[in-house]
């Protein structure tokens, strides 16, 4: 795992023990968990997932676009690190495409 | 996560704008698409991953919300007639900003929610679509304190669940728990029932133009004839081997025939009458 893959997990982490809150994950959260078997997280708490993490990351990351390509049964077999590669990806591509211009939101981080 | 305050429920909303360089092929403007979803287990969720990606290719903007009580919408603890539930509606599109007419397309309840939502706001509604639905009516409400009544009683109950998780799975399993927890926690069971209810002579009046979608095995089936028989500017489809969940068997079927009912029959009311 590279080192903006483990930034990026250990975000989308953070998050999932925000949404998943009440239900006491002690669950380490690596590449290989499933959100629906082991995180227990249904459809529609991936939608809220993918909402914060356009918050956090910006128009250079279009999880709509990802997420609403899934099938209902890709859903019951993504793990977390598709979600991450996938905004490894977009944001090397975005820094491609603009390498000179600072990001206008601030979302990304170096 | 978006939400926004209306009746004093904090209701969670998706917007999906056209996808990048989407070009919308029909004859009127790019119409904004309202989905609402069905009772229970059911959330936004039922459209973003089934239908919203394939819309907004074809050039529609989306406006998906959880209905009160579900997905990640607040729970109140009362306040679940279907009136409610248009009143969301209304300040919803109210608090968005949304003031041209929109189509509602609405799953199970949600169609419910969509013939009241138009008969109350005429002007505000160029056409509906409905999968597996039909308006309150008397029949309607009884047949919705029936089955309220009876999951109200066994959802909560372990052995009832022990044995949908031996027989059903344990995803469903885990649906009927939380719906389960919602019927125990809020008057929902109770207030879908006592809902004002439609005349035929009401049910009429929905003067946009609407398409209805029933699975040949579904008990809703025969409401095809009557809504075939009261509404002016109706649309029926039965679809051969469905029961009630044609939306997420069949998506890309909904999605074929939703788009030409949207090109063919909503066509005239955007260009000639009235909304």
């Amino acid at each position: 795992m590279s080192a903006d893959q483990a930034k990026i997990l250990a975000d989308i982490s953070e998050m999932l023990h925000a949404i998943l809150d009440d239900d006491g994950t002690d669950l380490q959260i690596t590449m290989d968990t499933t959100f629906h078997e082991e995180l227990e997280m249904e459809s529609i708490d991936l939608v809220a997932l993918a909402g914060r993490l356009q918050a956090r990351y910006g128009n250079s990351v279009n999880f709509a676009q990802f997420i609403a390509a899934l099938s209902l049964d890709a859903i019951i077999e993504l793990k977390v690190g598709q979600l991450v590669e996938y905004i490894e990806a977009s944001l090397e591509a975005a820094k491609a495409d603009a390498p000179a211009t600072p990001d206008p939101a601030g979302a990304v981080s170096k | 996560m978006s939400t926004l305050a209306v009746n004093g429920v904090e209701i969670h909303v998706q917007v999906m704008e056209p996808a990048d360089g989407a070009v919308w092929e029909g004859p009127q403007d790019p119409p904004t698409f309202v989905m609402i979803h069905g009772l229970g287990t059911d959330s936004l969720a039922s459209w973003y991953f089934t239908l919203a990606k394939p819309f907004s290719e074809a050039g529609m903007r989306l406006v998906m919300y959880d209905l009160r009580g579900h997905g990640h919408s607040d729970r109140p603890p009362t306040g679940y007639q279907l009136d409610n539930f248009v009143d969301d509606l209304e300040g919803l599109l109210a608090g968005m900003g949304v003031t041209s007419p929109v189509h509602l397309i609405g799953n199970s309840f949600g169609g419910t929610i969509a013939f009241a939502y138009a008969l109350r706001r005429p002007d505000a509604v160029a056409g509906i679509a409905v999968i597996e639905s039909e308006p309150a009516t008397e029949a309607w409400a009884k047949k919705m304190a029936h089955n309220l009544g009876r999951a109200a009683k066994q959802l909560p109950r372990e052995e009832a669940l022990n044995w949908i998780s031996a027989n059903r799975g344990r995803r469903t399993a885990r649906l009927a728990r939380a719906a389960g927890k919602m019927l125990s926690s809020t008057t929902l069971a109770q207030d879908i029932p006592a809902s004002r209810v439609l005349s035929e002579a009401e049910i009429s009046g929905v003067a946009c133009p609407v398409l209805c979608l029933y699975g040949e095995n579904s008990d809703l089936v025969v409401q095809a004839p009557v809504m075939e028989r009261l509404l002016p500017r109706v649309r029926t489809v039965i679809v051969p081997g469905q029961h009630h969940s044609i939306l997420v068997e069949m998506p890309d079927f909904v999605r074929e025939l939703v788009l030409t009912w949207l090109r063919e029959d909503c066509a005239v009311a955007a260009s000639g009458e009235r909304g």
